[in-house]
């Protein structure tokens, strides 16, 4: 029996049913947690938006059009509240040092990926929290100018400038010359 | 003239209408390659940036929980239910048969006893005020009598009929309870 799609667990979630929401979250909930973890840089942040995401989704779900991915929308949505956290709170745990291990590569190879992952993390982390908005909507959630414009409401000329801006200064610190 | 930054993201970002006219003057400037090297450099980083587990199911606090209350099998709900129903008809198929057979009982009203109550409260009080106003002439409480009080026949069935109703919140409120026992 195939497995029922992301459609059909809304629809059975709009009916109350607890089970079919807990199937949509199991789903997607690494996905999005990977969103807040990339804006926010800290595990328990991560955890907390990833799971408030996931309330505010059951809340507008019966407003979600159903001919859209479900997908980009939670994700579109666990970054906007990133962004809100940020705006709103001031950090109140330490960035995490990376722990992201492969294990098909050697030890060696392990910890150069680790360091680089870390130094990407903390380079994005670094950044002014509408420059990482653009940054995770434009490379990680694929949207272009227009639908970023669209889904910040802001200009055009804010979402070019914001992005490239962004990546100027992401340059500057993961390609400076030694 | 070199190419700007706004072109070079642009171009990468695959934004530009202009790309032809971008990679002409890419194959004839080594400065503006370089800046695009960087860029695709960093566009690679971005991508080569793994998922990270999640340490914790997220997904558990949105399933329902399971009843901390025994679960009934669900033949014993079925016939918990079916029994409720039948002692219902039951009882209301009774009703007409006990208010028929049985002798009806004279039972005192509420206003009797309400107003021997008031008497006896009402002769307390002229007693103590004898006491203490005596020595005031002319002054005497009214002095009621409630002689042949009325009383309110109750009979059987008024009383089944009460118990029927009883009933009827004992069953569905038993109903709602085994309803939220299995949700």
């Amino acid at each position: 029996m195939n497995a029922p799609t992301d459609r059909d667990l809304i629809l059975r979630a709009r009916r109350g049913d607890a089970e079919a929401y807990g199937d949509l979250v199991a789903r997607h909930q690494t996905s999005v947690f990977n969103v807040c973890y990339r804006i926010l840089h800290n595990r328990a942040d991560a955890e907390d938006l990833a799971q408030e995401t996931f309330i505010r989704a059951l809340d507008r779900l019966h407003t979600f059009d159903l001919e859209r991915e479900f997908s980009p929308w939670i994700r579109r949505v666990a970054a906007n509240l990133c962004l809100n956290h940020i705006e709103s709170h001031k950090p109140s745990a330490p960035l995490d040092e990376e722990r992201d291990e492969d294990k098909t590569q050697s030890p060696g190879e392990q910890v150069e990926v680790k360091e680089r992952s870390e130094q990407i993390r903390s380079a994005l982390a670094s950044l002014p929290p509408h420059y990482r908005l653009v940054v995770e909507l434009r490379h990680y959630q694929e949207l272009s100018y227009d639908e970023i414009a669209n889904e910040l409401d802001i200009p055009l000329s804010d979402v070019k400038s914001h992005l490239f801006r962004a990546r100027k200064l992401l340059v500057e610190k993961l390609h400076a010359p030694d | 003239m070199h190419l700007t930054d706004e072109q070079l993201n642009e171009y990468l970002d695959n934004e530009t209408a202009n790309r032809a006219e971008i990679e002409t003057h890419l194959d004839s400037c080594d400065e503006c390659a370089a800046r695009l090297s960087a860029l695709q450099a960093l566009f690679t980083d971005l991508d080569s940036l793994p998922e990270v587990t999640l340490p914790r199911d997220i997904a558990a606090r949105f399933r329902p929980r399971p009843s901390l209350a025994p679960q009934l099998p669900h033949w014993l709900t079925l016939t918990a239910t079916l029994q409720a129903a039948a002692a219902l008809v039951a009882l209301i198929v009774a009703i007409p048969f006990f208010s028929i057979m049985l002798p009806k009982v004279e039972m005192p009203s509420f206003t009797t006893w309400f107003f021997e109550i008031q008497s006896l409260w009402t002769s307390w009080l002229d007693t103590l005020s004898n006491l203490a106003l005596s020595p005031i002439e002319g002054f005497q409480l009214p002095n009621y009598q409630f002689a042949n009080l009325p009383t309110y026949p109750v009979e059987l069935s008024t009383l089944f009929i009460a118990l029927a109703i009883v009933s009827i919140f004992w069953i569905f409120g038993n109903g709602m309870l085994l309803r939220n026992n299995r949700s």
